[in-house]
């Protein structure tokens, strides 16, 4: 397996740790699964390219097209939480008190 | 170092994931995606896939991103945080450079990184070749055929990404 492979898998791996490590804005954590998306993306493609697996090269943009999905209803809840609260702090977040 | 240019580019693509990963104010998290996307798009086209690199650029930067710009610049702050303003920003910004200069250099070193795979460096600029593909481009045809064998596909993202529309008016209608 070549090092180009590495180096995106390691990218996942980056963005991943980034998502499941929150600070003070939700709008981070959202980029962060905008990464791991893309990353999956160029990985795929690279995969797909490299052994000409010629009917598998829609799989990506199948992907993409779920990803913006995803993406448009996760900013459309920072939307509405930004409406309710005025800025989209993590500990806005504070309903639930167990 | 031509022969190279996949692996630098690369590099350069986990360095803007860790810009964005340690978690500057968002615009600024939005501008290392957008690096990190341009360069995903390079690599993408030192393969040979033209469609999937336009895709990238056109699709994943020039939609995607410009509304999570719009979004952010509604919801930012007045002084937003970039990576040197802040001691565990910066300090997350240099370890990971860290980390990936580290792994470069055993790289360098040994010619074979094991860490799940075995990854070695000679595959890099060794493209398998099947035969002659005529004068067409593969992945070109292979994208054309998601109207004739991915019908099915087509009409399942389209109706998801119309569901998706319909959540999203009622989500943002508030009451």
């Amino acid at each position: 397996m070549s090092l180009v492979y590495m180096n995106i898998m390691m990218a996942f791996t980056v963005s991943l740790t980034g998502l499941l490590m929150y600070r003070s804005h939700l709008k981070s954590s959202l980029l962060c699964l905008e990464g791991m998306m893309l990353s999956l993306f160029i990985l795929a493609t690279l995969m797909i390219l490299n052994s000409h697996f010629t009917l598998a090269s829609m799989m990506p943009i199948i992907l993409l097209v779920f990803a913006a999905c995803e993406a448009a209803l996760g900013l459309s809840l920072l939307v509405m939480v930004s409406n309710t609260y005025g800025t989209d702090y993590v500990q806005n977040l504070n309903l639930l008190q167990c | 170092m031509m022969t190279y240019i996949v692996f630098i580019l690369s590099v350069i693509f986990v360095m803007g994931f860790v810009g964005f990963s340690s978690k500057p104010s968002p615009i600024y998290g939005g501008l290392g995606l957008i690096v990190s996307g341009g360069v995903g798009c390079g690599i993408v086209l030192n393969f040979g896939g033209s469609f999937l690199g336009l895709m990238v650029f056109l699709i994943y930067l020039g939609g995607m991103m410009v509304v999570f710009g719009y979004t952010t610049a509604m919801a930012t702050e007045q002084y937003p945080e970039v990576w040197v303003s802040n001691k565990v920003v910066l300090g997350t910004f240099i370890t990971g450079l860290l980390m990936e200069f580290l792994m470069v250099y055993s790289v360098l070193k040994d010619k074979e990184v094991e860490i799940v795979f075995k990854f070695n460096g000679m595959g890099d600029w060794v493209i398998y070749d099947t035969g002659d593909s005529g004068f067409f481009s593969e992945e070109a045809m292979g994208i054309a055929a998601l109207y004739s064998y991915g019908t099915w596909l087509v009409i399942v993202t389209g109706w998801s990404l119309l569901i998706g529309v319909v959540v999203i008016m009622e989500i943002t209608r508030g009451n």
